[in-house]
Formats: structure tokens, C-alpha cells, sequence
């Protein structure tokens, strides 16, 4: 049983190096036509009854990656054993995964809000992880409709496959021309989806805040303790006049930041992917050996920007979460001893 | 594909603009090899806190490679979006 397994494995193996020798050969032979680039995810469908609303090929996958997710929940949560028996199939693999991003937020965060921030970090990461991984996909952004170019604009000229599948070939040219509109792209290309998973990210960090600190917690942001302190006692030393209004001037700075961690949430995710897709499509038809190095280095930042989007979002509320008022006497006291 | 003279200077510019704009990147290389550098001393003389050293390095380093990656966004805006 086990000799034969063996040997199956060995056939698989030469099998896929067969594959990848194939899929160069045939990339160099046959060569790839160079597909648009669109910062803006491309229109599929439109709506005029809805106003002229549009369909976008990164919305339909976004669709597709929410169905993958609740599909592997489904499952895993079927392969869950309640009395504490090892679970099976996908469900351990999950337990694993899970296990792992568990003890890290518990580290992180605290016993006291492990519970409660876990479920926030562990969905941004599967959902992030499974978008990026998408991208890697055969097909994506490769398949779907070819339109006609009219303004004059430099496309691509048209084979035919097989009768009613067209292709498109790497000649560029203006008259005559088509471009590709494709069924699929990963919505993490598309600043839609990263800077909406960024407000959720930064208005739940507010939440977790919040809940930590009551209404203590707006003092990071209107920090005017020290200014009335002042105003009322009337003492003022040389310190004592300058420190209120830097502690204004620092709530002022702590207010621009959350804003600023939209936008860096936001750029971090869609600037790795989307230019990790041009950096396929360019290299990949300059030298299409290449694209094997390149997956690998995709696989790769999609993993760690999942788990950076993840992380930083936990970081985030560890930092709201943690009682403001102690840690700023604290620091009041430092800057006294430097001075 | 011809171009006037104002169409070629406006694509040369945007060549440019973009070529420079990952200059930017310069900056990021640096702090991560920095960060890079303090992790590995951090685990040398503490092996036991390399799981700990490493979750803050790929943190730190996320926040370094950010700066990386505006420079990035620019650079693509300017190639694909900027008429």
C-alpha cells in the first residue's frame, strides 16, 4: 500500500514538471498579448434604470470570494467535533490556522478582549488572503468579453480559436482595434474593496475603543485636561503655560491619524496587489519563463499582506483598548523628569 | 504610432514622472534593511524571542514597505490612469 503510494506521487511529480516545461514552451511559441491595465475596475454591465449604476468585474468577484469564504465556514464548522475530539478534514486544517491567529491576538490584545477581537481580525484575514489568492487563479483576467476600440485608441487585433471563441493576439494595432474587459479580477485590485475593509477596520478600532474606555476614550482626541487644570488654578510656570497646548496639538495630531490609517490601510493593500497583477501581466509577456518566479513571489505577498492587514488591525484596537488615562499620567510624568 | 511634439513631451514627462516617483522606494529599502538588521541581532542574542521578533519585524516592516508602496501607486496612476 504504502510502495504504491510512493510511486504514484513520483508519477505526479514528473507530471507537473512536464506541465511547467509545457506551459513555457508554449509561452515563448505562442506569444501573450499584453492585456489593458485599469486602476479602476472594469465595467461590465450598466444599469440606466438605476441611474446609470455599473457592474465591475471586481464586484463580481468580491461576490465570488464572500460565497468561497461562507462555503469554507460552512464546512469547517460541519468538521467541528463539540465534545473535543480531534476534528477532520478541513475543519483541523482551520483549527490549525485559527489556533495560530488565536494565541497571536490573545498575546497582543489581552485575555479580556481576546473573545471579542478575534472574530474582526480572523474574517479580514480570510477574506483578504482568499482575494488575494484569487488572483493567481488561471482565468482571472484573462477570460471575458472583447470589445471594439473607437477612439482611434492602440488595441489588439483578433484571432479566431474555435468558431465563436475569439482570441487576441500580441500585434497592436489602431484600426480595427479590441481590448478585453475580463469576467474576473481580484477585488483587492481595486481601491473599492481595500478602502471599504479599511473604514471597517478603523471605525471598529474607534468600537473596540469605545467599549474600553466609555467616554474617556474621546480625551486622546479633545485632550483639554491639562489646559483647564490651568485655567482654573491660575498657576503658571514656565512648563505648566506651554504643555496644555501641546497636549491640544497632539490630540489635534491623533485625530488626523485615524484618518490617515484609512488611507494607508487602503494604499497598502490595493498598491501590493494591483502592482503585483502589472508586474505579472508586463513581465509575463516580456518573458513568459518568468511567471513561474513570479507566482511564487505573489503567493507570497498575498499571504503577508492578509496577515499584515489582519495584524495591524489588532495592534490598532490593543492600542484603543488600553486604558488611556493611566498610560497618559505616566508619560505626563516622563516628560516632568526630562525637564 | 506618431505623435506631435506636444503629445511626445507629455508622454516623456509621464515616463519620467513615474520613473522618478519610485525613487521614493530609496527610503523604504533602507529601513527595511535596518529592521532586517535589528531582528536578526534581536534573535542572535535571544533565540527564544525569535517568534515574538518576528511578528513585530514583518509590523515594522509593513509600515517601511507602505511608504514603498505610495511611491508605487503614484508611479502606476501616472503610467495608467493620468491622461
Amino acid at each position: 500500500m504504502t510502495t504504491r503510494k510512493k510511486k504514484e506521487l513520483h508519477i505526479t511529480r514528473w507530471l507537473v514538471l512536464a506541465l511547467l516545461i509545457a506551459v513555457g514552451i508554449v509561452g515563448v511559441l505562442v506569444k501573450p498579448a499584453r492585456p489593458d491595465v485599469s486602476l479602476k475596475g472594469e465595467t461590465l454591465v450598466t444599469f440606466p434604470l438605476l441611474g446609470g449604476l455599473t457592474l465591475t468585474n471586481t464586484f463580481v468577484t468580491t461576490v465570488i470570494v464572500d460565497l468561497i469564504v461562507i462555503v469554507l465556514a460552512l464546512a469547517a464548522g460541519r468538521g467541528i467535533r463539540a465534545d473535543g475530539s480531534p476534528s477532520k478534514g478541513i475543519a483541523a486544517i482551520f483549527e490549525t490556522i485559527f489556533g495560530a491567529i488565536y494565541s497571536l491576538v490573545e498575546k497582543t490584545v489581552g485575555k479580556k478582549w481576546a473573545k471579542q477581537v478575534f472574530p474582526l481580525v480572523a474574517t479580514i484575514i480570510t477574506l483578504v488572503l482568499t482575494a488575494n489568492l484569487l488572483k493567481l487563479f488561471p482565468g482571472m483576467e484573462s477570460i471575458g468579453l472583447i470589445e471594439p476600440l473607437t477612439g482611434g485608441e492602440t488595441g489588439h487585433a483578433t484571432i479566431d480559436i474555435i468558431p465563436g471563441l475569439v482570441g487576441l493576439t500580441a500585434t497592436e494595432t489602431t484600426a480595427n482595434a479590441y481590448k478585453l474587459v475580463p469576467f474576473f479580477r481580484s477585488p483587492s485590485t481595486d481601491l473599492n474593496f481595500t478602502a471599504s475593509l479599511a473604514l471597517i477596520a478603523v471605525v471598529m478600532v474607534q468600537y473596540f475603543g469605545v467599549r474600553a474606555n466609555g467616554p474617556r476614550y474621546f480625551g486622546k482626541f479633545l485632550n483639554f485636561g491639562r489646559f483647564l487644570k490651568m485655567w482654573i488654578q491660575r498657576k503658571v510656570g514656565p512648563f505648566d503655560a506651554i504643555n496644555p497646548f501641546i497636549d491640544i496639538f497632539v490630540g489635534m495630531l491623533e485625530f488626523i491619524s485615524e484618518f490617515a490609517k484609512i488611507i494607508s490601510f487602503s494604499f497598502r493593500l490595493l498598491g501590493s496587489m494591483f502592482g503585483g497583477a502589472v508586474l505579472v501581466i508586463v513581465l509575463g509577456t516580456l518573458l513568459p519563463v518568468s511567471q513561474f518566479g513570479l507566482y511564487f513571489l505573489e503567493l507570497f505577498f498575498g499571504v503577508i499582506q492578509a496577515l499584515v492587514f489582519g495584524v495591524l488591525t489588532m495592534v490598532f484596537i490593543a492600542i484603543a483598548t488600553k486604558g488611556h488615562g493611566e498610560h497618559a499620567d505616566e508619560h505626563g510624568e516622563v516628560q516632568k523628569a526630562h525637564a | 504610432m506618431e505623435y506631435t511634439l506636444e503629445q511626445a513631451i507629455v508622454l516623456a514627462a509621464k515616463f519620467l514622472g513615474a520613473g522618478l516617483a519610485m525613487v521614493g522606494t530609496l527610503g523604504a529599502g533602507l529601513g527595511i534593511g535596518i529592521l532586517g538588521s535589528g531582528a536578526m541581532q534581536g534573535i542572535a542574542r535571544n533565540p527564544d524571542a525569535a517568534g515574538d521578533i518576528q511578528i513585530n519585524m514583518i509590523l515594522a516592516i509593513a509600515f517601511a514597505e507602505a511608504v514603498a508602496i505610495y511611491a508605487l501607486v503614484v508611479a502606476l496612476v501616472l503610467l495608467f490612469v493620468a491622461k
